[in-house]
């Protein structure tokens, strides 16, 4: 593969392209510094600017817009996330000019209808009420309050709470779009059947017709300082129990990055789970998922262990991972181990690539993330040159019981055990 | 797409499609075993089956299909659904062999070792348990239960909880013995490789497998539903939900292509596959607008089910808070006495085709999505059979569609499961 293109427009918008013609459409995905880490104590509104960005603009309606697109069988989303509104969207060569006009007009001039604004607070209240019987919702949305405290973007639930969901009007919401949505900040990856032309007048042109307010974006700021503590929350009519457990992890530019992706690879997701799921599923058959991961972000990361587990066997599967994490001390990722996880990492860069939508995404994080249009070239020997030590040294570190909390949701009982 | 087709004297079943600069390769081996062809007290055997695939045999001991496809970066997964069982990997596309020794050896030689079988009990469990925890689950348990009362789509794949807690190895291991063969499967390589080397690699892997013989035909045929049927189910849960599902003709029938643009029209349309679409989700259909738009709903969404026999149209609705399951019901029967009343208009139905042939072209993102298309037409109907549905949607008129909202969506075929969220104890 050729190095990606980069063009900084006039008006600070980034575009990355790759071309890949082989494939017969078109992916992009991009974001825009206008997530959580923007709300500056609005908390909730950036939710509903993300959902309401396809409710209408100055020119068309919910309606007409949503039968424009799929009348041209193209596909946008945007959504919120802890930094930023992210965006994606399919289309094909012969509709990307529409499909870029289009999601420009989303942009720039949303209307934000009453109407809408109405009906996506009824969305945001139901959400509120299902994401409240779902036990993995509530165990992870506790965790990441305890974890990233202080209402740290990382931590606070994307819409806000019910109060700010009620409280929230148009006013607010169109301030916070005057404010945070314009070419400041936005990258746009793109990739599928473009080339060069392609790209410069049927997106790069549209785009570059943005206009904002000037301003920087605001940089994130870091996340305060975890008390490790357990929760257990009841909820007797459920089935099965989720456990989470968690941590402060590193940043996606630390130093610790790339060795910690490797531990937490091993310790929780290689193969069947790693040697957390080798310990719960294959041998104490105690759960049919058990698993870490870890989100690397701008100013911090997260690093959890997540299982589903049957009410009966909670304390043993608590204590299962309790051994794990244990045994990274006593007994250190092997040679073995840490060569099959590189050989993973290596093999992995072609198999995660291989449809439109993940390069699409990588291209993205790479811009976003600032390491390189050539990162993909150096990625095999970034992993390659990883020490073994540093492996696990990172583990040891990052991985420790006393420095984590844990959530249970579901039929607890009276089980209380400590992780 | 060019794809080179043949079988072996075994009787299995070789698609390839070469994409000459794919640098990955995604081999497919599918069954046709599923939930449909098992019986009352072994529900459920199919999928265990499924799990029982991981655990090595033959030349592959435990934990080496993961070691073996992990250290490749490969992805590798497993479905069990109502007609097929799928197993593939995706992996670097030097890594061939690696792909077609697990599958040789998965095909005949799995170990079903007894103390792994009773480990895999509580997983299994676990994974039922996992989803029961979601009303969504119950509600289309409880549909499809409904609806039919003789054939097995009567149950679900993951099967019914007593009847995993009380099975024997043995049977299991019969029941893979019977049907994994290679005259019961077929497989599907996509990606970068010469097809004649590919040919040559697959008949060293596969042509000692020995044949079974071959499966009894699925004889069980559920007899015409007289009457509306409905359950109302009260549970704790967050929301109400409504679930009406009407009987459709299988996959291979006629009146296909017609129903996929009644779906479109009515509900939206998400690919042949099931995964192809993501958390996309259509806004420019009649039940969205009915239904999300009025704030009557926070979701309305509509699945043709395309199977082997006889199979379900459904639309699925998220009751928004304080609205009545009559009044959302009374909605859906609107829009589709609508349907039934007047043709679709023109730029309605243009609409609708283009969507389908749009998400066709977005389902060949990839090799594993051409992979799980290719499998799962060829499980159903063939191979290239989206391919010919598509072209026959192109000559499918405003008024099939009507023709097929009254013929199909028929208050007499039809099954109605209302799910009352109840106050969830604290």
């Amino acid at each position: 593969m050729s190095l990606p293109d980069r063009t900084v427009l006039d008006n600070g918008a980034v575009l990355v392209s790759q071309s890949l013609p082989s494939n017969p459409f078109i992916s992009f995905r991009g974001s825009i510094p206008a997530g959580m880490a923007a709300e500056d104590g609005d908390y909730g509104v950036a939710e509903f600017v993300s959902r309401l960005l396809l409710s209408g603009t100055r020119r068309a309606s919910a309606a007409k817009i949503s039968d424009r697109l799929e009348g041209i069988g193209a596909t946008l989303e945007f959504r919120n996330s802890e930094e930023a509104l992210v965006f994606q969207g399919r289309c094909t060569r012969e509709t990307v000019a529409e499909t870029v006009r289009i999601f420009v007009a989303c942009l720039s001039q949303p209307a934000f209808p009453p109407k809408e604004v109405e009906r996506v607070r009824g969305e945001l209240r139901n959400d509120f009420r299902l994401e409240r019987d779902d036990t993995r919702h509530r165990a992870m949305r506790e965790l990441a309050r305890i974890v990233f405290p202080k209402d740290h973007p990382y931590g606070r639930d994307p819409k806000g709470d019910e109060a700010r969901v009620r409280s929230i009007r148009r006013r607010d919401i169109v301030d916070f779009h005057a404010a945070h949505i314009g070419p400041e900040g936005l990258i746009l990856a793109i990739t599928g059947d473009v080339d060069r032309e392609l790209v410069e007048e049927d997106v790069a042109g549209p785009l570059s017709r943005l206009r904002g307010n000037g301003e920087p974006p605001k940089p994130v700021s870091p996340p305060g300082v975890h008390r490790p503590r357990s929760v257990w929350i009841p909820m007797p009519h459920k089935s099965q129990a989720d456990i989470v457990v968690g941590m402060q992890a590193v940043s996606r530019r630390a130093d610790d990055y790339y060795p910690l992706h490797l531990a937490n690879l091993l310790f929780g997701r290689i193969g069947m789970f790693g040697r957390l799921g080798r310990n719960l599923r294959d041998e104490q058959g105690l759960a049919y998922y058990a698993m870490s991961s870890l989100e690397a972000r701008t100013t911090g990361g997260f690093w959890s262990i997540s299982a589903g587990v049957n009410p009966a066997n909670l304390e043993k599967a608590i204590r299962g991972i309790r051994s794990e994490m244990d045994r990274l001390r006593t007994e250190t990722f092997s040679l073995e181990e840490i060569r099959d996880g590189k050989d993973n990492q290596v093999g992995s860069l072609i198999v995660s690539l291989e449809r439109n939508a993940e390069v699409a995404a990588e291209l993205h994080r790479m811009e976003y993330y600032g390491l390189g249009m050539d990162f993909l070239e150096r990625y095999a020997d970034i992993v390659r040159d990883l020490s073994e030590d540093r492996v696990r040294d990172v583990a040891r570190k990052y991985f420790d019981p006393a420095t984590c909390s844990m959530v249970v949701a579901g039929p607890v009982g009276r089980t209380r055990v400590a992780l | 797409m060019p794809t080179h087709v043949e079988s072996l004297d075994n009787g299995l079943k070789v698609i390839l499609r070469s994409i000459p600069d794919a640098k990955a390769l995604s081999t497919w081996v599918t069954y046709r075993i599923g939930s449909r062809n098992e019986v009352p007290g072994m529900t459920g055997s199919t999928h265990w089956v499924e799990h029982m695939l991981f655990k090595g045999g033959g030349k592959l001991a435990k934990g080496d299909v993961d070691r073996l496809a992990s250290r490749l970066g490969g992805k590798y997964n497993a479905f069990t659904d109502t007609d097929f069982t799928t197993y593939f990997e995706t992996l670097p596309a030097s890594a061939m062999d690696t792909a077609l020794l697990i599958e040789s050896e998965r095909m005949r030689n799995a170990a079903f070792d007894p103390k792994e079988v009773e480990a895999e009990r509580t997983v299994v469990i676990s994974e039922r348990e996992g989803a029961e925890n979601q009303p969504e689950f119950l509600v289309e348990e409880e549909l499809w239960g409904l609806a039919f009362h003789v054939h097995p789509y009567h149950w679900m794949p993951i099967g019914y909880k007593q009847d995993l807690a009380r099975f024997q190895r043995d049977p299991l291991y019969q029941h893979y013995l019977r049907f994994y063969a290679p005259n019961n499967a077929f497989l599907v390589l996509v990606g970068g490789f010469d097809p004649a080397v590919a040919m040559h690699h697959i008949r060293e892997s596969f042509a000692p497998l020995k044949p079974e013989a071959p499966p009894e035909p699925m004889r069980l045929e559920e007899p015409e539903q007289r009457g509306e049927r409905r359950s109302d189910l009260r549970r704790p849960g967050a929301a109400d939900l409504l679930s009406v599902g009407w009987h459709i003709p299988p996959f291979v029938h006629e009146d296909t292509p017609a129903l996929i643009l009644l779906s479109t029209i009515l509900g939206g349309w998400r690919g042949f596959t099931p995964l192809a679409a993501g958390e996309w989700h259509s806004r420019s259909n009649r039940l969205y607008r009915a239904l999300v738009e009025t704030k009557l709903a926070t979701e309305a969404v509509v699945r043709q089910e395309m199977k082997i026999d006889p199979a379900l149209l459904i639309a699925s609705v998220t009751l928004a808070d304080g609205v009545s399951l009559d009044r959302v019901e009374s909605v859906v029967d609107a829009e589709v006495e609508r349907l039934r009343k007047t043709p679709p208009a023109k730029a309605e139905m243009a609409r609708a085709k283009r969507q389908v042939r749009s998400w066709y072209r977005y389902e060949h993102d990839g090799v594993t999505n051409q992979g799980l298309l290719l499998s799962i037409m060829e499980a159903i109907s063939s191979w290239d059979a989206a391919e010919s549905v598509l072209a026959k949607i192109e000559k499918v008129r405003a008024d099939d569609v009507r023709e097929a909202a009254r013929k199909y969506l028929a208050e007499d075929h039809r099954s109605v499961v209302r799910f009352h969220a109840q106050e969830v104890p604290r």
